[in-house]
Formats: structure tokens, C-alpha cells, sequence
């Protein structure tokens, strides 16, 4: 089974800095890391391939550090990886994303399965999975907790939608985003980090793909993050109430009897 | 005739009912309209029968598609009708409820239009004819405001339990649209089993007793338990809490949680971190205790006791 992994490199920590007038992220001083969720979907490609034999290939668009992310991913077991990186690319909302790593995956070609976390840590959309998915033209299973291949190309994916379980049968070619719940991603060990760095790292840019220009970057880009800002929480009364526990549990029930809540 | 220019809701079941997320959607829509129609838009089976639910919630027009492929229909099947429609009928915007099903359909439709799509969004509104979306990143550390100016719809998904939703007068017309729906032999489900209602009894909840780290004693526990069968509330917590075994991730409210909006909210020792408060800020009454008052929570509340939580509880125990 060939199977294709898109991952995204994020920033160490949630406790990001935005430069006030382009509302960038400030990524100076920010070492990234792996999107905890695409260490799952590393993890579920490598034990696929241990159970039908294949290949596992990285996929990521970021800057040039992103290499980094991408030989974490190679010490957990892919064999090769790709990262596309251009200019042209920069300011890529999830719809341009999505356009780019779907060409990058035609290009990569006679892919049967393509692993997605099921979202960045950072912007938090999940979008990017179904989007290449429709480019494709492929079925999707989101949110996947459980994969079992199964005879004649074929997968068993149980999702987990929250209210309900559900289990679908996909055939490939086809596209499966997994949850945390999927499995325990495996420790990166010193040998398998030694060898990742002999395994094949290739850079594409825009000009090595088929991309219609109009479809990536800003121009492709439909959504513009207009303000970032600090949440402010609504802050309230804050009515102490008496000191004494007992009081402060009459106090407290006298609140509710008043307001109709016992 | 369906309206065009409209804002549009698409709605969704749980179960056989339709789900609360599409009703708080059909509120806050009406509320932010302005002069543009809302339209709620059902998929369902032939003998389902959301349309007498939504039409309780005040939308001018109910798009109604029936076949019994709806049934277990693809994401790719579903997209595919969706796309169609607004193609066909050219909403001003359409929202989604941000969960699970929502987040599989919405980015398909989004990518077949070539529009943008705001993921999880805590409020929108208009200014003129562009819709605002306000939405958190940076697990809720962030917030940002995002816009789609050149193309159409406008497109987002709105998280759960963010508004209340509230039943409106008016006569909804409901607008039959035939449907041919090839089945999507590539994406099969074999098997769908109901969870255990836990995450839908606490997002539902009009009383909540919250526990955080400085509850996590297993007498406060217990204590906390039966003062909430006594008031009829349920029993949420923080994360910290998630790692004894008698709670789950189902019954942790906050980003990566649940977000609930009771009438009652009575938190014992939850600091008030900014993860827990976007999951709990909705609630109508809060009540904090916590030994430190300068606890962020305290802010966030209503009312406030400054003391140990089991003290507290075990006086309530008394009174009730
Ligand atoms: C604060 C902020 C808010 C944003 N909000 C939105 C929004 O609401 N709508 C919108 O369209 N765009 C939004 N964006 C832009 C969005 O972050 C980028 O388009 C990003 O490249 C992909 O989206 P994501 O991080 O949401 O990925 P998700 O869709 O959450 O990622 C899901 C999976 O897709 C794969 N993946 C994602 N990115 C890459 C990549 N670069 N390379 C390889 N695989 C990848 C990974 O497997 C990942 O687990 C926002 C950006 C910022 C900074
Ligand atoms: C991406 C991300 C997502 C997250 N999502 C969530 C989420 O969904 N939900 C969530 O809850 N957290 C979430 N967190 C974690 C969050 O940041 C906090 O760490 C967590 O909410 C803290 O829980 P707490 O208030 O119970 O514990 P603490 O912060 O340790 O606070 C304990 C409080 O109890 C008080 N206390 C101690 N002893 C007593 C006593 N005897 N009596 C009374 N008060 C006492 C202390 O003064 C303190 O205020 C998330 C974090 C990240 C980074």
C-alpha cells in the first residue's frame, strides 16, 4: 500500500506572539514541532505498512525548517519525505493548502491512502483533509479512532463522531483523518534516527508541480484574517459571599431559591 | 421560490432529532440577518420530519431535500446535493454546526465552490454585506476575526452550546427540492452505534457542579456527587481531573472539551485557565469557590467564596 502522510509543522507553544499590523505570527524564537495529531497519522501508516507491506511518504508545505519536522517523521518509520516550499506559497489558506498538497500527491503518483492529522494545533480548522479529498475525488473517513485494512483495497475505519461510533468500509484510493485515540505514536529511537537521516528529503517548489497560480498563496486564498487579538472573557460581580462556610452555603442557596434554580 | 441572497443554515440530526447546534444557528441567524431571509436546509429521509422542528425556530424558509440515500450518506454524496443547491439558489452565507459531521461536509462544499470557510467560530455578524467571524486559534489563546471580501457564499462552522437557542413565531414556507442521489459505493457504513449520552447530558445541562484540581479528593468527589443529584445538576470538570478513572474526556468542559451554558454554573477549585472559561463563559449564573482569591475565576464569576472547596461542599451537604 503506497500511503501518503501530510503533516504540518506548528509552533512549539500555544503561547504565540502576532505582529500587531500584519498579523503575522511572530515565529522568531519559536522552535516548531510535529502537530501532535500527525504523529497519529504517522503511526497508523507505519502500521499499516507493517501489516500489508508499502511505503509511508511524508508530505509537508512550510518553510525550510520544516526539514526538521520531516526527519521526526522519518526516525518514527516513513521512508521518504517532501517538502514544498516556495515563496509563491506563502499567506496559503486552508483552500490553497489543500490545491497545493493535492498536486503534490498527483505528482507523487499511484498513491492508494493519504493520512491527515485530524487538525493543526494552531488554527485548528480540520479542513485541509476533506479539501484534498475533494480535489481528488476520493471518499473520506474523518475523525478516525480505529483503521483495519481489509481484502481487495479496501479499509475498515471507525469513526468517532462524538454522539456516535460508526464504522465505515472505504474502498481505495481514499483519504482517512485520525483522532488521537487511534494509537500511541512510538518513540523516535537513537537507530531510527540515525537512519533517517540516509532516507530521501525532497523539496519541491512551485515550479516542480502543476499549479495553476491563480489557485495558491494570497491570490488563492479566499479568507483574510482581518484582526488577531487577545480573548477578553466578559469579567463579572464577583459577589463574595460570607466567609463562614456554613453562612456561605446559605447565602449560596438562598441565591438559587431566589433565581428559581432549586 | 427559494430567496436567494439568503442566509442559510444547514441543519443536522442527532439521532432522530435534530440537533441542538442547528437551533442555537437558527437563533443567533435571525438575530444578525438584518433584511436577508434565513433558510434552514434539511437532508433527510422520507419519513424523518425535521422540518417541524426547525420551523419552531422562526426561519422564513425551510429547503427540504428527501431521498432515502440520506440514510448513512457519504460526506462526498452529501457535499455533493449541498453544492448543487447553493450553486443553483446563491446564498449570501451558509453556516454549519462545528461538530464532527459539520467539519467532514463543510471544507467539501467549501472546496467544489472555491470559497473561503472560517472553522469553529464564536460569533459573527454583519457589517454591510460582509459577514464577520470571529474565531479562536492557538487552542483558544488566540482569538481573530476573518473575513471572505471577494467571493460567495461566505462560509463557517460555528461551534456547539455557543448560543442559546430560543423557539420564534412566523409562518416558515417549506420549499420540496427533488433529489437524485447516486449512492457512494467507495464509503460504506457497516455499523453505527449510539455513545453513552454523556457529552450530550452535560452540553445540555441547566445546572453544573464543576470540579477542578483543588476538588480532586475522592471524599469532595463523592461529596460533590450527591449535592449534584440533590439540585439535579451534572457533574463536569477541568482537565487535571480527566486522569482519575471515574471521570472521562466527556465530561470535561472547556476547548478541547465541551462547552456548556447552563443556568447554573458552580465551580470548585478550577483556577479559571483560559481553556476551561470559552467552554463554560455562556453560563447564565457562576459560582466559584477556591482558596485563592485571586484565582482567575473569580473574575469570571457571579459570586465567590474564598476558602477550601470541601468545606464548602460538606456545608451544603447539611443544608440539603
Ligand atoms: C490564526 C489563524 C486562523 C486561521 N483560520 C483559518 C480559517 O478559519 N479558515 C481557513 O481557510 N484558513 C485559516 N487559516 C489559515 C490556515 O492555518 C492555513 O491554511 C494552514 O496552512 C492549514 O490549515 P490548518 O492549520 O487549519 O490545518 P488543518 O486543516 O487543521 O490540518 C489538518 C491536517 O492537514 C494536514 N496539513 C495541514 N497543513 C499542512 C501543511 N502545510 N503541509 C502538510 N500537511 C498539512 C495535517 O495532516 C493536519 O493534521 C488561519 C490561520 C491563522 C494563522
Ligand atoms: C491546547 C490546550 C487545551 C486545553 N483544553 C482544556 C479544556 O478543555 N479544559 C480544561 O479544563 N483545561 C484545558 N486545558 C488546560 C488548562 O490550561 C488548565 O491547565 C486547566 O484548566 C487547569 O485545571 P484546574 O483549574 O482544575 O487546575 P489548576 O490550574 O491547578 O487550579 C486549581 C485551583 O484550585 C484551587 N485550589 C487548590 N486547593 C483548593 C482547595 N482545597 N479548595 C479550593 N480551591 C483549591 C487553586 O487555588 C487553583 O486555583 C488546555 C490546555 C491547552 C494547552
Amino acid at each position: 500500500m503506497k500511503i501518503v502522510v501530510c503533516i504540518k509543522q506548528v509552533p512549539g507553544s500555544n503561547r504565540v506572539k502576532f505582529d500587531p499590523i500584519t498579523h503575522n505570527l511572530v515565529r522568531e524564537g519559536l522552535a516548531g514541532r510535529m502537530n501532535p495529531f500527525d504523529e497519529n497519522a504517522i503511526e497508523a501508516a507505519v502500521r499499516l505498512r507493517e501489516q500489508v507491506g508499502g511505503e509511508v511518504i511524508l508530505l509537508s508545505m512550510g518553510p525550510d525548517a520544516t526539514k526538521e519536522t520531516l526527519h521526526d517523521g522519518l526516525a518514527m518509520g516513513a521512508d521518504a519525505a517532501y517538502l514544498l516550499s516556495a515563496r509563491a506559497f506563502a499567506g496559503s489558506d486552508t483552500l490553497a493548502t489543500g490545491y497545493i498538497l493535492a498536486q503534490a500527491i498527483r505528482q507523487i503518483g499511484g498513491v492508494d491512502l493519504t493520512l491527515f492529522g485530524r487538525q493543526a494545533v494552531d488554527a485548528d480548522t480540520g479542513q485541509v483533509g476533506p479539501i484534498v479529498a475533494t480535489e481528488l475525488d476520493l471518499p473520506q473517513a474523518t475523525f478516525a479512532s480505529k483503521i483495519q485494512p481489509l481484502a481487495a483495497g479496501r479499509l475498515a475505519v471507525e469513526r468517532d463522531l462524538g454522539a456516535v461510533t460508526q464504522t465505515v468500509q472505504l474502498t481505495l484510493p481514499a483519504v482517512v483523518t485520525v483522532r488521537a485515540e487511534a494509537n500511541r505514536p512510538r518513540y523516535e529511537s537513537p537507530i531510527a534516527i540515525q537512519q533517517s537521516l540516509h532516507k530521501p528529503l525532497t523539496t519541491w517548489t512551485d515550479q516542480d508541480l502543476t499549479l495553476d497560480a491563480s489557485r495558491i498563496g494570497q491570490a488563492g486564498s479566499p479568507t483574510v484574517v482581518r484582526k488577531v487579538f487577545a480573548p477578553t472573557p466578559p469579567t463579572r460581580a464577583a459577589k463574595p459571599l460570607p466567609e463562614d462556610p456554613k453562612a456561605a452555603a446559605k447565602a449560596l442557596l438562598d441565591i438559587l431559591q431566589a433565581q428559581g434554580l432549586l | 421560490m427559494i430567496s436567494k441572497e439568503g442566509l442559510w443554515i444547514v441543519a443536522e440530526f442527532e439521532g432522530t432529532r435534530i440537533a441542538p447546534v442547528t437551533l442555537q444557528l437558527l437563533t443567533k441567524a435571525r438575530a444578525i440577518a438584518g433584511s436577508r431571509p434565513v433558510a434552514a436546509v434539511l437532508m433527510e429521509t422520507p419519513e424523518a420530519d425535521g422540518e417541524e422542528t426547525l420551523a419552531q425556530y422562526g426561519p422564513d424558509e425551510i429547503i427540504v431535500l428527501q431521498a432515502e440515500g440520506f440514510k448513512d450518506a457519504s460526506d462526498r454524496a452529501l457535499a455533493a446535493q449541498l453544492t448543487q443547491l447553493i450553486q443553483a439558489h446563491q446564498p449570501n452565507a451558509v453556516l454549519f454546526g462545528a461538530t464532527p459531521a459539520g467539519r467532514s461536509l463543510a471544507p467539501r462544499v467549501q472546496d467544489q465552490l472555491a470559497t473561503g470557510l472560517t472553522a469553529d467560530c464564536l460569533d459573527f455578524y454583519y457589517e454591510e454585506n460582509e459577514l464577520v467571524q470571529v474565531k479562536p486559534s492557538y487552542g483558544d489563546n488566540v482569538m481573530c476575526e476573518i473575513v471572505c471580501p471577494d467571493r460567495r457564499p461566505q462560509m463557517a462552522s460555528v461551534r456547539p452550546n455557543t448560543f442559546a437557542a430560543q423557539k420564534a413565531q412566523g409562518a416558515a414556507r417549506i420549499e420540496r427540492v427533488p433529489v437524485s442521489l447516486t449512492p457512494d459505493d467507495s464509503c460504506v457504513v457497516q455499523h453505527t452505534a449510539l455513545k453513552i449520552a454523556a457529552t450530550t447530558s452535560l452540553s445540555g445541562a441547566r445546572k453544573i457542579i464543576a470540579l477542578g484540581r483543588g476538588a480532586n479528593k475522592d471524599a469532595v468527589v463523592a461529596g460533590a456527587r450527591q449535592l449534584a443529584e440533590k439540585l439535579g445538576a451534572s457533574v463536569g470538570v477541568s482537565r487535571p481531573l480527566t486522569d482519575r478513572p471515574d471521570f472521562t474526556a466527556e465530561q470535561q468542559i472547556g476547548q478541547s472539551g465541551v462547552t456548556v451554558s447552563p443556568d447554573l454554573i458552580l465551580n470548585l477549585g478550577v483556577s479559571g485557565a483560559v481553556q476551561y472559561q470559552v467552554g463554560m463563559s455562556g453560563s447564565k449564573l457562576v459560582i466559584s469557590a477556591n482558596r485563592d482569591p485571586k484565582a482567575p475565576i473569580m473574575a469570571q464569576s457571579d459570586y465567590t467564596w474564598t476558602g477550601d472547596a470541601g468545606a464548602l461542599v460538606a456545608a451544603l451537604q447539611e443544608l440539603l
